[in-house]
């Protein structure tokens, strides 16, 4: 009753207004909405965003799976969840999901980017140890266990690698102009030139020593092979760099093509204007692949995997050759010289390195059902064809960019080959090699004639590169194992390289540096893995460097004049006098920069013996020949400072457990965490004094570090198959090589870096042509 | 002219085949090797002679009727060696059958200066194919 009464009294008193007065209604509240419009946009701060929702949709598992939340709220809580410090603990996608196509493909698109993948590359990562270099994904080994095997292959059989990364170069000038630009830049002494008249037809494939710009013999680049092409416009030079070296060989081509046009004398200005503007370099990282065949066997292979067209009738659909002149294919020639050569039982048979540009069928189309040895069929063979190569043979349309990319565009992929094999045929399991729906390709097939004295197995490394079209890699590459070649990797070119008795990367070169210091950074790494006791002790066995072969301190001590740069000798008419010298033991001649020149020398045991990587080679005294000598033990004087430091630093550590201990019983945290993180990433001040008393890094002098003189190393060392005997690979410096001439020997000592035996080798020069 | 002199020069050093120009480097070729087969072995110098004898020994014991030996050049004394051995070792069950050849070899001639072309020559040399075949069966004799 009250209420209803109050009620009354106010509506006596006040009567309510007839309008209100919107702005004042507003700015009288106008603290209230503020509180509310700001609780709105920042929810309060100590609820986290899950919190916020109605407690009807909230889940348990919410604060640790972001997927139970609705999906506005989502980034928001991550963000919440990152900033309390727990990283968001995303869960992997299943297998299923990535295994999709789509999926997939975006996946190794991300990780392409970093490194450059092959065309074969996802055929080689299922069989392959897959190593990172030179700013590719290369295939490194075979996961099963074939390094004999692929010796086996690559001496009796077919060994298949894929050396697409080396990089094309093109150069499209007038012949004069490429012939200054590699004067600066190669010797003549080293070889033929690069316009030599063998040549520059196109009809072989020759290669070539590069050094930096008029620095011949110092500043050594690589050995690159080139090749030139010849259409009816121009004639361009095709260059194939290995990896390691196309940023050098980069930087100095385009450099010496600035320096022609920027610096001439004013007179040839003219001249040197047009030089410029004729020639074009082009860098062709990844256009071509390039497959290396190896062995006896790979002429088969290779000829029941290509099928040739002889008829320009029968290809003339394909869209790539209706740009192109239809005279200047010669397919009839080239089909009839490659059925009159098929029946060779290996490629040494062939004129050396010639080069055979062919156009033949898809590689699809011709291969076995299942993997099977390809034989060789009975013929006669006829002698003429592997004296006299026909002028045409080399002529390709493959060099033009125009065709490659056509092809590409082209291209039946497997499904839709697999789709037009299954619907055109009429018998299961037969195939029309003629089918016009699928085009066909033009390649370029180069031999290389291996070993060709009487010194090594005659043929040994001979074989075959083809390089073929962006697109078909992978199709060419399976049938050609699937004829019966095995496949190798990285290592079995090194393994190539060195029963050849070639250096794969030679030390004077910038590519070859870098390779010691990683081999050397490995092996130190994987020493000072071993626990102490199982460490050799290398001080005592007088050796000073291990892991790498100091060249330069090493002809610094034999000269006795400091040098900076060094180079291997490389003159081949030099070279050959070497030899003679060696055999007579004559003393050798005086040559200029001789204190900077290193011999590349290749040994082989006389008796018995196995040598290892980076074993030294020693001058013989007078009776070592008769006996052979041990090495002495040195004296190791780091080994008592390496006690002394090591109980000093046992007791340092005690006294911090203990001090540790005490705080812990007082009750104070310690921190330990952020310390033990920047011991991993590099090793303590002591670990580092350690390493240094065990392998002391200055070096002043290692020509007499042990009884006998050190002449050279040898970086490549391993048992030869090849030879049946262990052999080594090289360098030796001049004056030292002249000194064991003096004293009448020809033959050296050798030890491995972990023996005190001296064994005895047989010294060989290496004229590398 | 460069290629009428190389064209003297090779005649004249036909007898010296080592060097037949100072502009060129000889470099073999493998020679063409007559027809292939389980049962045919080539006789090389530089394989251990045992070695090679036990090979065919050890084909003809295992059932093959005949083995084809070739030899070449050097190897003739060797591969005739080998197959009089390997009669004697089979005594009465084994008969041989020579044949004597010449097989064409083929030499590159490499340009030691940039203005020759590369260049072939031919070599003959004298080849011996000794055919073992066994005149009475396995286990004949035993």
């Amino acid at each position: 009753m009250e209420s209803s009464e109050s009620n009354t009294v106010v509506s006596d008193m006040e009567r309510l207004p007839y309008s209100a007065n919107s702005l004042k209604f507003a700015a009288s509240r106008s603290v209230e909405i503020a509180a509310m419009t700001e609780s709105i946009l920042r929810p309060s701060k100590t609820k986290l965003i899950f919190q916020s929702l109605p407690v009807h949709m909230r889940r348990r598992v919410m604060s640790h799976n972001a997927k139970r939340l609705p999906n506005k709220l989502r980034t928001g809580h991550l963000e919440q969840l990152k900033k309390s410090g727990l990283p968001p603990k995303q869960k992997r996608p299943s297998r299923k999901y990535r295994r999709r196509p789509g999926n997939l493909l975006e996946e190794y698109n991300r990780r392409q980017k970093k490194n450059f993948w092959l065309e074969t590359h996802i055929w080689h990562a299922k069989r392959f140890h897959m190593i990172e270099k030179w700013g590719h994904r290369i295939a490194y080994a075979p996961c099963d266990k074939a390094f004999r095997a692929c010796y086996r292959a690559s001496s009796a059989h077919c060994l298949l690698q894929d050396i697409s990364y080396h990089t094309a170069v093109q150069i499209i000038g007038p012949e004069i102009t490429i012939k200054d630009i590699f004067a600066l830049i190669t010797s003549n002494y080293c070889g033929l030139g690069i316009c030599a008249k063998a040549y520059i037809d196109g009809k072989r494939e020759g290669s070539i020593h590069l050094y930096e710009k008029n620095m011949y013999p110092f500043g050594y680049i690589g050995k690159i092979s080139f090749l030139w092409e010849k259409n009816e416009r121009e004639k361009s030079l095709w260059l194939f760099v290995h990896p390691s070296q196309t940023k050098q060989v980069e930087s100095l081509l385009t450099d010496m093509l600035d320096n022609i046009s920027h610096t001439p004398v004013e007179k040839k200005r003219k001249l040197t204007n047009n030089y410029s503007e004729n020639i074009k370099v082009k860098f062709l990282p990844g256009t071509f692949n390039r497959f290396r065949l190896t062995g006896p066997k790979s002429h088969i292979v290779l000829a029941h995997s290509i099928k040739c067209i002889d008829d320009i009738e029968k290809i003339k659909e394909n869209k790539w050759i209706q740009n192109l002149n239809r005279s200047t294919l010669y397919l009839k020639e080239k089909c009839d010289y490659w059925q009159k050569i098929k029946g060779a039982t290996s490629p040494s048979h062939l004129p050396s390195k010639i080069v055979i540009g062919l156009v033949v069928r898809d590689p699809r189309l011709c291969r076995p059902n299942r993997r099977t040895k390809a034989l060789n069929e009975n013929i006669q063979l006829d002698i003429e064809p592997f004296l006299n190569i026909p002028p045409t043979l080399s002529a390709s349309p493959l060099w033009d960019s125009y065709t490659h990319d056509n092809i590409k565009k082209e291209k039946l992929s497997n499904t839709q080959f697999i789709e037009h094999i299954t619907k055109t045929q009429l018998v299961p399991g037969a195939v029309n090699i003629e089918d016009p729906a699928l085009q066909s390709i033009p390649i370029v097939l180069i031999q290389r004639p291996g070993s060709q004295d009487s010194s090594k197995k005659i043929g040994y490394g001979s074989g075959w590169d083809i390089i073929i079209p962006p697109g078909y890699g992978l199709q060419f590459w399976q049938t050609l194992i699937m004829f019966g070649a095995r496949s190798g990797g990285l290592r079995e070119s090194e393994n190539l390289a060195f029963e050849m008795g070639d250096c794969y990367l030679p030390p004077d070169s910038n590519s070859g540096k870098e390779e010691e210091i990683r081999i050397e950074t490995e092996l130190r790494e994987k020493y000072f893995r071993l626990p102490p006791s199982k460490r050799v002790n290398y001080i005592k066995m007088g050796i000073v460097t291990p892991f790498i072969c100091p060249w330069k301190i090493l002809l610094r001590d034999w000269s006795n004049s400091s040098t900076d740069n060094f180079f291997v000798l490389r003159d081949r008419r030099l070279l050959q006098r070497l030899q003679d010298c060696i055999i007579n033991k004559i003393e050798l001649p005086e040559i200029e920069n001789a204190v900077a020149c290193l011999v590349q020398v290749s040994l082989k045991m006389v008796k018995k013996g196995k040598l290892n990587k980076n074993a030294i080679i020693c001058l013989p005294e007078k009776n070592d020949l008769l006996e052979l000598p041990q090495e002495q033990q040195c004296e190791d004087p780091n080994e008592k400072i390496r006690k002394q430091k090591r109980t000093e630093h046992m007791k340092k550590l005690k006294q911090l457990r203990r001090k540790r201990n005490k705080l812990k019983k007082a009750g104070t945290q310690v921190n330990k965490s952020p310390k033990k993180i920047s011991s991993k990433s590099e090793p303590s001040e002591y670990v580092k004094a350690m390493r240094e008393l065990w392998l002391p890094s200055d070096i002043k002098s290692c020509r007499h570090s042990c009884s006998r003189q050190i002449l050279g190393f040898l970086p490549q060392a391993a048992y030869s198959f090849s030879e049946s005997r262990s052999c080594g690979v090289g360098f030796v410096a001049y004056n030292a090589l002249n000194t064991l001439l003096k004293k009448n020997f020809n033959k050296v000592l050798v030890r491995n870096v972990s023996s005190r035996k001296y064994r005895l080798a047989n010294l060989f020069l290496k004229i590398d042509q | 002219m460069a290629d009428e002199n190389i064209s003297q020069k090779k005649d004249d050093n036909k007898k010296k085949f080592k060097r037949p120009n100072k502009n060129y480097a000889v470099k073999k070729r493998l020679p063409i090797r007559p027809v292939d087969g389980d049962n045919v072995v080539f006789i090389t110098k530089k394989t251990n002679f045992k070695a090679q004898l036990d090979r065919c020994c050890d084909l003809l014991t295992k059932g093959e009727k005949e083995i084809i030996l070739h030899g070449l050049g050097a190897a003739i004394q060797r591969c005739c060696n080998l197959a009089l051995q390997l009669e004697s070792l089979f005594s009465g069950t084994c008969q041989i059958e020579v044949n004597t050849g010449t097989v064409d070899l083929v030499d590159d001639l490499e340009p030691l200066a940039d203005d020759l072309d590369f260049g072939t020559q031919v070599r003959h040399s004298s080849s011996i194919h000794i055919r073992v075949f066994r005149t009475a069966m396995l286990g004949a004799n035993q």
